[in-house]
């Protein structure tokens, strides 16, 4: 019996490997851009890349109401179905966020899994430090928490303003959306 | 080979390429429904030429004002010896207060379109008139701007009022002012709250829902309820239309804005200084 069960959960997880590997993760993405569009934002002139199990995304151009917003060297999309994560690699802001933000963020990595369906994480690095989000799904509500650089202290405390100071020196934002 | 396609593997093997199978199918199945090619910006690379601003009227009176000073009336009133103590309106309306040099203090006040000895009043500038007589066109400045400077300082005022809608002369901006929102682009939204307007879907302009008194954006003579539709002759169509001419503000000397305000156009003209 035992032998049974752990060969029909062998062959569920070779169907979900071949649903994984199979799935035209690039319409998908065709997909998610033509969503994004609604809301006036557009990912453009970028090369997309199936890579079997993940999707890679590269030099990517992002625009909000088509303003030039940012510049993406790399994401790469992990489509796992329990395991879903966004890896994000050296997002470079537009000019005209500088006087809010420093322009350079080295990385970003977003996480949904199954395991914990109700809350979607996510992380960022790069000149203005570092920062830890978490999006409670269902109470819509996003929780910010900085540890500001020593440049972000220095040149951007209007923007430091915003969030509201912890006792270990971070700051903490939380919006309903 | 016998035992291999008796056994155990050739059913295992079969089940796994029937797996395969259905999962292929499954994705094409997916692949048949979802979008083939994604979402690019399109710009439209609609040719327009950089705003200049040429006074031509300034160019073309200049020269009748010469031919001015040798015509005479035949009702023997010519233009020179009419006096303009005042005017108030542009090409399309207004009027002026008019008297013959020989009796100053007697005042006539004439619309446009209206006759003066002959003369019809055709159009009104900042500083001067526009008349026409027998098909010839006559200039008449404003006198009191040369010989009485609390006048003129009346007249600029006046005129720095009414330039939103009447003036063909540009008025200044600071560059400081422009330069100081740069560094601090949040006194931008304090100073003045804009919406975009769209039309079909489409961004036609962008409304002044708020702006503050006395910012340098209510002195660029912009108010509430104005739509924003052009700005040094590019069609406001998107933000990036908008965000273009911002960017490129320390390059240009003088800067043209067109409004819609009572569903009219009007240009505002600024030399930034």
């Amino acid at each position: 019996m035992v032998k049974k069960i752990v060969k029909f959960s062998l062959y569920v997880l070779f169907f979900l490997a071949a649903v994984l590997f199979f799935i035209p993760k690039v319409s998908l993405y065709y997909l998610a851009e033509k969503e994004l569009k609604k809301y006036d934002v557009v990912v453009s002139n970028e090369r997309v890349d199936d890579r079997g199990f993940t999707l890679s995304i590269n030099s990517a151009n992002v625009y909000v109401k088509s303003i030039k917003s940012a510049n993406i060297v790399e994401i790469n999309i992990k489509p796992f179905l329990l395991y879903n994560g966004v890896n994000v690699k050296n997002i470079t802001l537009a000019d005209t966020a500088k006087s809010f933000v420093p322009l350079k963020i080295e990385q970003l990595n977003i996480e949904y899994s199954l395991f914990n369906p109700l809350n979607i994480t996510a992380n960022a690095k790069g000149e203005f430090g570092e920062l830890e989000i978490s999006v409670q799904v269902v109470e819509r509500r996003v929780h910010l928490e900085l540890q500001p650089s020593k440049l972000m202290l220095k040149s951007y405390q209007n923007t430091l303003r915003q969030l509201k100071k912890t006792e270990n020196g971070g700051y903490v934002y939380d919006k309903v959306l | 080979m016998t035992k291999f396609s008796n056994g155990v593997y050739l059913s295992t093997l079969t089940k796994l390429l029937v797996l395969l199978v259905v999962a292929k199918a499954l994705s094409l199945v997916l692949w048949a429904y979802l979008p083939s090619e994604g979402v690019e910006l399109s710009i439209k690379q609609n040719y327009q030429p950089p705003y200049q601003r040429v006074d031509f009227k300034n160019m073309i009176l200049t020269t009748k004002v010469v031919k001015v000073k040798q015509e005479k009336s035949i009702t023997g009133i010519n233009i020179t010896n009419m006096l303009l103590k005042g005017l108030y309106g542009n090409s399309s309306k207004g009027f002026v207060i008019l008297a013959l040099k020989s009796s100053p203090k007697k005042s006539s006040i004439i619309g446009l379109g209206e006759d003066f000895s002959g003369f019809t009043l055709q159009s009104i500038s900042s500083r001067s008139v526009l008349f026409v007589k027998a098909g010839k066109e006559y200039v008449l400045e404003l006198e009191e701007v040369k010989n009485k400077k609390s006048y003129v300082k009346r007249v600029k005022k006046r005129v720095s009022v009414t330039a939103v809608s009447t003036s063909d002369e540009p008025n200044s901006v600071s560059r400081k002012d422009i330069a100081s929102y740069a560094k601090n682009p949040k006194q931008i939204w304090r100073d003045i709250s804009i919406r975009e307007v769209k039309q079909n879907g489409k961004i036609t302009g962008f409304r002044v829902n708020r702006i503050a008194k006395n910012s340098p954006m209510a002195q660029l003579g912009l108010q509430k309820g104005d739509i924003i539709i052009r700005a040094n002759n590019i069609e406001l169509k998107s933000y990036r239309d908008a965000l273009n001419i911002y960017a490129k503000i320390d390059k240009i000397d003088t800067i043209q804005i067109v409004v819609m305000r009572n569903n009219q156009e009007q240009e505002l003209v600024y030399e930034i200084n």
